[in-house]
């Protein structure tokens, strides 16, 4: 029985290694097709890449201000109440800050980006994959890695930091709306304590993890993806795989960082 | 000067569908710089799974298949081959990324491939798309057009990226005759360079195919074709097989080691 359990249990470690060990092949493939670019190569890269901004950050704008408008908003409330209580209101921007810079920020952001393109990042790859598109590619002399993986890497970075600068401003602006009409609160004095309270470490911990997940996202939808092999059924299989590592993914290196940068 | 030996060996190849059933058994078989085939095989047959071993899509179970020199591999980056854009590769559905117009589609790898800029990659991408019949859909996609103009697509794109190795597959459904005629056109503008290599499946057109492959029982066997006898245009409507050359020499295993 116990022998079976520790089988599992390596089979799974074995698993996991294997998909990282794959995953960092991936990265290396980018980082070596990328260096190999050609200047004509490279304008058709820019260009993919800036459609995948398109649809990863300024489709993705509505949603991401919404979000951070009611969560900006239910943070403050529930912030400013149990401030109040014990009458230290000017400690606001501050928590707010670390709250919302440093974990919800990125985090929102990589949430959002993951089940909007990431979904369909690992969608496309596997219906390019089964129905010879990759194959085809290959064959007329593009390669699939600098053509699709590239530009899909390139815009999740740039995507990442674009929303979550104005995920931040929106949560924290809308947040300060939101408790404005609960009391009337000084703008010049909030921000004013914001700004004292956004250091190096929140910038860091914020590009950090814009790098993090940005690059994480793509790579792991990819990955999962081109996984596929020969049914369309496998599809929505990769599709749900790609989400939950990449969930577990996110989580898991946004803790680390933080523990990195504030332990 | 060097010989530079075969442009395409198949060394003790080994390929197993996924289904589990044996395609090729330990084949050799070389083809020659400027060799003209047209591959036959029956459904299944394996004609197919020979053009994707010889475009490095399908990897041999066993064996290598060495193209210009160069054993094609999977895994890493591209073929020098593919990547400088030798390879015209035509398959049955004419390989178009869906989300490309026509015009992009045949535009993309001479940026990528051959390193045009825009503007050249368009002018020559339209020429060629205009001789196979496409003028009035170039800016379509290919899910709004049918199997026809996906698969002329395909053949314009190796014209315009000026191929040495030409892998076609038979069109999906077929041509009709005015695509049947445009197809052969291009095909004999490729063919007038002496150093461009053909395989063709599935159709031949009536000049320039000088050796038929015979594929089946795992291996591969050619006949010559008697000069002057042409076979007939086999692309028709529903790419029935109409009349083809009866007068072909007995197949033999080519050039088996």
């Amino acid at each position: 029985m116990a022998e079976q359990w520790a089988a599992r249990l390596g089979g799974r470690v074995r698993r996991a290694f294997a998909q990282l060990g794959s995953v960092s092949w991936l990265l290396a493939q980018c980082v070596r097709a990328a260096l190999r670019l050609q200047p004509e190569q490279l304008r058709v890269v820019l260009d993919m890449t800036r459609i995948q901004i398109r649809f990863t950050a300024l489709d993705a704008l509505p949603l991401c201000c919404l979000t951070a408008t009611l969560l900006g908003g239910i943070t403050l409330l529930q912030v400013f109440g149990q401030l109040s209580a014990y009458g230290v209101e000017s400690y606001l921007s501050r928590v707010l800050a670390q709250l919302v810079i440093r974990e919800l920020g990125p985090l929102m952001v990589g949430i959002l980006v993951l089940s909007r393109s990431g979904t369909a990042m690992a969608t496309e790859m596997a219906s390019r994959k089964l129905s010879g598109e990759l194959d085809a590619l290959c064959a007329s002399g593009v390669d699939p890695v600098q053509y699709l993986l590239l530009p899909r890497l390139l815009g999740g970075v740039i995507s990442m930091f674009s929303l979550v600068i104005v995920f931040d401003a929106v949560a924290l602006l809308g947040g300060f709306a939101v408790a404005w009409l609960q009391r009337p609160l000084s703008l010049p004095f909030f921000l004013h304590a914001l700004g004292r309270a956004i250091g190096h470490r929140e910038l860091a911990a914020t590009f950090g993890k814009c790098l993090v997940f940005g690059l994480a996202i793509p790579l792991l939808c990819t990955a999962h993806g081109l996984r596929v092999k020969r049914s369309s059924t496998e599809i929505p299989q990769a599709v749900t795989r790609a989400c939950v590592v990449s969930l577990g993914v996110l989580l898991l290196a946004g803790a680390l960082l933080s523990v990195l940068i504030y332990a | 000067m060097p010989d530079p030996g075969p442009l395409l060996a198949l060394e003790a190849v080994t390929l197993v569908s996924p289904e589990g059933r044996s395609v090729f058994r330990d084949l050799h078989w070389q083809l020659s710089r400027g060799a003209r085939f047209h591959a036959q095989s029956g459904a299944g047959g394996g004609a197919t799974a020979l053009l994707r071993l010889c475009a490095g899509l399908a990897e041999p179970d066993a064996g290598r298949v060495l193209l210009d020199g160069v054993p094609l591999s999977a895994e890493g980056p591209l073929h020098p081959f593919l990547a400088r854009g030798a390879l015209g590769w035509v398959p049955s559905d004419g390989g178009l990324a869906a989300n490309l117009t026509l015009l992009e589609n045949v535009t993309l790898p001479l940026r990528f491939a051959l390193g045009l800029g825009r503007h050249a990659a368009e002018r020559a991408a339209r020429t060629w798309l205009e001789r196979a019949g496409l003028d009035q859909q170039l800016q379509e996609r290919p899910a709004a057009s049918d199997h026809r103009a996906s698969w002329m697509t395909g053949l314009a794109r190796a014209a315009a990226k000026g191929s040495r190795l030409w892998l076609v597959d038979r069109p999906l459904g077929g041509l009709d005759a005015a695509a049947a005629l445009a197809a052969e056109a291009i095909l004999d503008a490729a063919a007038r360079d002496p150093e461009v290599t053909l395989v063709l499946v599935g159709g031949a057109w009536r000049s320039g195919l000088g050796r038929e492959l015979s594929i089946g029982g795992g291996q591969v066997c050619s006949a010559d074709v008697v000069p002057g006898l042409r076979p007939g245009t086999t692309w028709g409507s529903k790419g029935e097989h109409r009349e083809r050359s009866e007068q072909a020499v007995p197949p033999f295993i080519a050039d088996a080691p």
